[in-house]
């Protein structure tokens, strides 16, 4: 387990940054691509926001005053740029962002990066129609096993109301695959 | 109610009959919505059926660690820059109210603000510009910026002070 505060320390220190910002890519480089790639879909912009993620953290952490976790911290940023690319893209195309998240799943058949089969492609076409939050909160808690606490630490939203969310998620979801497939 | 209930074998709550086992408050209330996500969940695939190319996290540290290194070649001394138009501007301050304290109805000629400035530019000391300057922060002026060479352009254009700069500035860039 990575000791946080220390990691911390070494990137506020100009001697030590570099070395330090290694770990931190090598330590939470995968969870955050995941954590993209959800909600931006494709790999290239998921490799794209992961990197403006990491160059924010880089120029950002000087200023980072430990009144988070750094991971809540970082899946903020990561949060952020991913939803700001999405919206950057939707006013691109002059469309709705709700638009734009369909759309982007409407891609994943032809994506070579994508090896859902129909049920879970639908199950991604399901996950685009939530409301934003709900969508981040089915995320992280059905694909990637977060505690409500730790998402409640990165969306900044209190447990009870994360549960509620969840719970609309889920039934949405099922209602919309009941719909699909029958 | 009571924060702990106390459960009794036939499933109903009693004061009189404990059998020492507590729930956490409000367990019984959520115990059916849990279940029912429970079961809604248990329909709903769960695979990663997203993938990525073989090598990606493998070169990802080195391709961002480039990413955020100064460039090499296209570092500007950026305090320099900086500090050419502020310096120019102490200067002038500078020189300005040492003429106009002694003598209000002297006329300035552009050459003799040129002369003065190009005299004691080397004079002028961070404490003069700092004190000129009281309201910028030069904390933000953070010695590992670097400026690509379509910025320069763009501000370069964009500068007012584009005539003095090309005259007294000495840029020296490292091709």
């Amino acid at each position: 387990m990575i000791d946080e505060i220390a990691l911390v320390e070494e990137l506020q220190n100009i001697q030590t940054k570099e070395k330090a910002f290694r770990i931190l890519i090598k330590e939470y480089k995968e969870r955050l691509y995941w954590h993209i790639r959800k909600i931006v879909i494709s790999h290239d912009d998921a490799d794209d926001v992961l990197q403006n993620t990491f160059i924010k953290i880089f120029k950002g952490i000087d200023n980072f005053k430990q009144d988070s976790k750094l991971y809540s911290w970082m899946y903020r940023i990561a949060t952020n740029e991913s939803i700001t690319f999405i919206n950057k893209r939707a006013r691109e195309r002059n469309i709705d962002i709700t638009e734009m998240k369909q759309e982007l799943v409407s891609n994943l058949q032809s994506d070579r990066w994508f090896s859902g089969n129909d049920i879970e492609l639908i199950l991604q076409e399901a996950v685009a129609t939530l409301p934003e939050k709900q969508q981040l909160v089915f995320n992280m808690k059905y694909f990637d096993h977060m505690k409500y606490q730790e998402i409640s630490d990165i969306l900044e939203t209190s447990v009870g109301g994360l549960k509620a969310s969840y719970f609309h998620a889920v039934k949405k979801i099922e209602l919309y695959i009941k719909k699909k497939t029958h | 109610m009571r924060e702990n209930a106390k459960h009794t074998q036939d499933g109903k709550l009693s004061e009189d009959i404990k059998t020492g086992f507590t729930v956490p408050e409000n367990y019984f209330k959520g115990i059916e919505d849990n279940f029912l996500l429970n079961l809604s969940e248990k329909k709903l695939p769960k695979n990663n059926v997203f993938e990525i190319p073989k090598t990606y996290f493998e070169e990802f540290d080195d391709h961002i660690i480039e990413k955020i290194k100064p460039k090499k070649g296209k570092l500007i001394n950026f305090k320099k820059i900086k500090l050419i138009p502020v310096a120019a501007t102490v200067a002038l301050i500078i020189f300005f109210g040492a003429n106009f304290s002694f003598n209000n109805n002297s006329e300035l000629s552009s050459d003799e603000i040129v002369n003065w400035v190009d005299v004691n530019i080397n004079t002028i000391s961070s404490d003069d510009i700092a004190f000129a300057f009281t309201d910028l922060n030069f904390d933000d002026m953070n010695p590992y910026f670097t400026i690509e060479s379509e910025d320069i352009i763009e501000s370069l254009i964009n500068s007012d002070d584009i005539d003095f700069i090309i005259e007294h500035a000495n840029i020296n860039e490292i091709n």
